[in-house]
């Protein structure tokens, strides 16, 4: 069977069980593709031919006890800024170069241990502080439908190694839509599910109270599995709940839309590329057609999602990037004479331009004089954002925008201005200020044949529910096809 | 914008060195995303409203038990300069 790196998920299982190919085959297969893309793309950081065929034959090796595995066999790409054990771990930074991991994250832990077969680590922004890709210290990414253009970031590496076909999914990390507006630019379902659901144990932490842990993949399906065998309390972070994990591709059995309501406001949608709100307003009409009522909501306050996503989330970082300072493990700069120097040279050259920039936003926003005015404000404000919310899943199971305002821009188009760059994700931040759970489909081409995605945010731990409408979506609209 | 003193003094509280050039590419940048920010002054909030953390059933404290590292090398192998199993580090007192 030729072509066995382009099988989704669900088909690479079905193909296990009736036997039609090994593990082996299908790692070969991706390992193929990758070394014909990845020189073009940068969507994979590390690769490592004998790691994935020494874990691809162990699998095949397990023979007919591994049907019972949720991944079995199911290669996956897990973004730079997870821990692997035995893999690098950069987050796309110069100060973690050559940084390889002492353990493996919680997440890919239960991918692994679930059958999955880890194909590679995938290109990021500089510890996931960007939204196309670009601020990576190892090069920017390319978006696979058009080499001109961003993937997205900061999980750009992740959403181009799926939509080239060099896997079937790949693990992000979504801190104000960096998995959701990367599906989104490369045509692929991309899930950012409620805070507290999936474990934050060893991701590289950017802002602990926005940060969570996602699937990207082809289909609705696949990212449901994905999630399902991920999600859950872990003891090793307590942010995590302790609520019962739905099985989520079980629940995709049911999708009528007869009792099913939306939310939709108009007034959130101006200044979208009429190309992307064609497209919306088309999704929405066969979504009604289907059977789904649509109902118009209010979400005054998430106008100001973009001054408290980058005041909450660079005071966070501030704080948890100060563990990079030259001493325990990453980059330490030559020529100090004492401690201090030591640690202020290694973080000077060790991180880049945007980093830096955030680093000094959260500390101005959290320094003495300022901190009230900024800081305290952005996290009142926050709660006014996550009670237009409340407010608005009280009238409908979800609220429908795009994910990104526009398709996939050229590399260099946004990153001279900062917050041209920062309203790339004006639709995500959001979702994750208020915790929510958010996904994006696919819903259409722009004129050039770029990729729109349609964002779905729901209520707080109800995931099913999302996946069922994003389902939905997918059986009226048909799963894009890779380019 | 801000001035250069200010742009030093973020830097230094942060324990970042920036070259001259980044001195002045920060004046004008956090300058500008922080006249952006403004916005917020203007927004009736109540005090004591931050934003309410969804996963309430999980917060409670785990005992407090020590739990070993097995693998050491594994994290040591990561340090820039190691002696003696221990991080390197500068002096921080003058030895006579």
């Amino acid at each position: 069977m030729s072509n066995l790196n382009q099988l989704d998920i669900q088909s690479l299982l079905a193909g296990y069980e009736k036997k039609q190919f090994t593990v082996s085959e299908v790692a070969e297969s991706c390992l193929k593709i990758i070394g014909e893309k990845n020189a073009k793309l940068n969507a994979l950081l590390e690769i490592s031919s004998e790691k994935v065929m020494k874990r691809a034959k162990e699998l095949d090796g397990q023979g007919s006890s591994s049907g019972k595995l949720k991944l079995y066999g199911v290669p996956i790409a897990i973004k730079d800024n997870f821990l692997v054990k035995g893999w690098q771990c950069t987050a796309g930074s110069k100060i973690l170069e050559g940084y390889r991991s002492p353990y493996t994250a919680t997440s890919v832990k239960r991918l692994e241990e679930a059958g999955a077969l880890i194909i590679g680590k995938a290109n990021c922004d500089e510890f996931a502080m960007g939204s196309s890709n670009e601020n990576s210290a190892y090069g920017p990414c390319r978006n696979p439908w058009d080499l001109e253009r961003v993937p997205g970031g900061s999980s750009g590496g992740s959403a181009a190694a799926v939509a080239a076909s060099m896997c079937p999914a790949a693990l992000g990390t979504d801190t104000g839509g960096s998995i959701r507006q990367p599906a989104s630019l490369c045509g692929l379902v991309g899930v950012k599910p409620s805070y507290g659901r999936v474990s934050r144990y060893g991701i590289v932490s950017y802002a602990s109270s926005l940060d969570q842990v996602g699937p990207l993949s082809q289909t609705v399906w696949d990212s449901a599995r994905v999630l399902e065998v991920m999600s859950g309390f872990d003891p090793h972070d307590a942010t995590t709940s302790k609520m019962a994990v739905p099985d989520f591709t079980q629940s995709l059995r049911e999708t009528s839309l007869s009792q099913v309501t939306l939310g939709i406001a108009p007034a959130w949608l101006e200044g979208v590329d009429s190309d992307v709100k064609k497209a919306f307003d088309a999704s929405i009409d066969a979504l009604k057609k289907s059977g789904a009522k649509i109902i118009e909501v209010d979400l005054p306050r998430t106008r100001y999602s973009l001054s408290v996503y980058y005041l909450i989330a660079p005071s966070e970082a501030s704080s948890n990037l100060a563990r990079f300072d030259g001493v325990h493990y990453g980059f330490r700069a030559k020529d100090f004479t004492d401690s201090e120097t030591l640690y202020r040279l290694s973080r000077g050259q060790g991180f880049g331009k945007e980093v830096k920039l955030r680093i000094m936003l959260g500390t101005y926003a959290l320094s003495a004089g300022y901190y009230d005015a900024f800081y305290l404000k952005a996290t009142q404000v926050r709660r006014l954002i996550q009670q237009d919310f409340e407010d608005a899943h009280k009238k409908c199971d979800a609220v429908l925008v795009p994910t990104s305002p526009s398709t996939a821009f050229k590399l260099g188009e946004k990153s001279d201005d900062p917050l041209k760059m920062y309203l790339s994700d004006i639709f995500t931040l959001p979702v994750n200020l208020a915790g929510l759970p958010g996904i994006s489909v696919p819903c259409g081409l722009d004129q050039q044949g770029l990729p729109i995605g349609l964002q779905m945010i729901g209520r707080p731990f109800d995931e099913a529910k999302l996946l069922q409408i994003a389902k939905s979506h997918e059986q009226i609209h048909g799963v894009l096809k890779r380019p | 914008m801000l001035t250069k003193e200010e742009v030093l003094k973020i830097a230094r509280l942060a324990r970042l060195e920036l070259t001259d050039d980044e001195v002045s590419f920060y004046q004008n940048r956090l300058g500008r995303v922080l006249d952006y920010m403004t916005e917020l002054k203007g927004i009736e909030t109540r005090e004591g409203t931050g934003v309410r953390h969804v996963p309430l059933d999980s917060e409670k404290f785990r005992n407090d038990e020590v739990v070993t590292f097995p693998d050491k090398e594994a994290l040591l192998q990561n340090a820039p300069a190691l002696e003696e199993g221990g991080f390197l580090l500068p002096a921080i007192m003058e030895t006579e």
